[in-house]
């Protein structure tokens, strides 16, 4: 099987981000061991940020070059796709010497993505695109063929200019690629949900907004470091809102299958389809509050348009 | 204590949001309240202040603040990396927010010491 790591002839973009179907473990073996040989023998970083069963999976296979290789379980680091640019693929890849290639394996899209999640999935699958525009890096995103709805990979061929297909066929160029229009498929509208505690806010009322969301994850059973999450996140979304989004807005907490989901809705718009997603260089003043809630949040989903900003997030029991 | 308070009020509210004072031996200062959208000034104001003072350790006891958002823990951090050669803030009993946010962005800046003691 041959595997996308240098550019097809005709791509101007040094940047590579193939799909990589398989349905078995050999299939996986197949596809991501040579990657990430290749990698090491010609002295280039490799990352390996994928579900914990398949990190082992790897690693086993690799033996002793695993030492070289940065792997990272997805389903802990990325468990929030809007964390997956920042916090693991550009915190890998920003910090390498200049002059090599990077290889990454992201596998962002496992069978059992809850319907609230996959399309923030999706939507990351897209963004990378975008977020990595002419680099000389490459990003092999393993999708599971088997298990995963045909839905999925019909996504897969959209946000990936590349497939490399189940078995033994040759990789070929993905006529569906087209992530700008995923990325506007995704921003799904969140409309208002039924009985939550609702908290409008403005200046004044900052530390209100953050206490009355503390006290209703409480009540809803959050504790220690999700908590304190809860409160760090609704004071960057709300603190945003009134310098970004208008002057003020609304804040809704509720509990969805045991976690607690905080809400914020202003009038604001966000332009930059990246927003929250990129690393802020060490001497950056300000412009962290979305990463910030991107880092910690088991789920953010964001909705934006002329009629204001909704962004959603999650916290779970840690 | 008087001396050198500083008091925020936030737009509408009546109550100070931040107040900052020496501590007494003058090696640092006390806040107390939180630190947010509407106390962000008198916040980086006592920074500047602790980078020009000078001292090596300037101690900052935050035992009585509730909350420092991350535009507070970045004025924070962009003060500790202006302090220089061999000056340090110790900053004592921050909330776990703080912490959170330091080590999320600035993980292992060694011219901030947590102290929880």
């Amino acid at each position: 099987m041959s595997v996308a790591a240098e550019p097809l002839a005709t791509a101007p973009d040094p940047f590579v981000h193939p799909a990589l179907f398989y349905r078995d473990d050999r299939e996986y073996l197949d596809g991501t061991l040579p990657f990430v040989r290749a990698g090491l023998a010609a002295g280039e970083p490799v990352a390996v940020a994928v579900p914990g069963d398949r990190l082992r999976l790897l690693r086993d296979a690799l033996g002793d070059d695993a030492a070289a290789v940065r792997l990272v379980d997805m389903r802990e680091a990325g468990r929030n796709p809007g964390r997956i640019i920042p916090g693991v693929l550009r915190a890998f890849a920003d910090d390498r010497p200049a002059g090599k290639r990077v290889r990454i394996i992201g596998e962002p899209v496992w069978a059992g993505r809850s319907e609230t999640e996959y399309p923030a999935c999706v939507q990351h699958e897209a963004l990378i695109n975008a977020a990595f525009r002419g680099r000389a890096v490459t990003i092999l995103c393993p999708y599971d063929a088997a298990r995963l709805p045909a839905r999925a990979l019909a996504d897969a061929h959209a946000t990936h200019p590349v497939v490399i297909p189940a078995g033994p066929g040759p990789e070929y160029r993905s006529d569906a690629y087209a992530p700008d229009a995923v990325a506007a498929r995704c921003n799904e509208p969140l409309p208002p949900v039924a009985d939550a505690m609702t908290f409008p806010f403005a200046a004044a009322s900052l530390p209100g907004a953050r206490h009355a969301a503390s006290g209703e994850g409480r009540r809803l059973g959050l504790t220690g470091v999700a908590l304190e999450d809860l409160a760090i996140a609704t004071a960057e979304l709300t603190t945003n809102s009134v310098r970004h989004g208008g002057g003020s807005g609304v804040l809704r907490v509720w509990g969805e299958n045991g976690r607690v989901v905080c809400e914020v809705r202003d009038r604001g718009r966000l332009t930059d389809p990246l927003a929250g997603r990129h690393p802020a260089p060490h001497d950056q003043r300000g412009g962290r509050g979305l990463l910030m809630v991107n880092l910690i949040a088991d789920l953010v989903r964001v909705h934006t348009g002329d009629e204001g900003t909704t962004i959603r997030c999650w916290f779970g029991p840690r | 204590m008087e001396d050198g308070r500083r008091t925020a009020d936030g737009p509408g509210t009546p109550e100070p949001c931040l107040t900052v004072c020496p501590l007494e031996g003058g090696q640092g200062v006390r806040a107390a309240g939180e630190i947010g959208l509407a106390t962000h000034t008198i916040w980086e104001r006592a920074l500047e202040r602790a980078v020009r003072e000078g001292e090596a350790v300037y101690l900052l006891e935050l035992s009585e603040v509730t909350f420092v958002d991350v535009a507070g823990a970045g004025a924070l951090a962009a003060a500790a990396e202006r302090l220089g050669d061999g000056r340090r803030f110790v900053v004592r009993r921050p909330p776990p927010a703080l912490r959170r946010v330091l080590e999320t962005f600035w993980p292992g800046l060694s011219t901030i010491e947590v102290s929880m003691s």
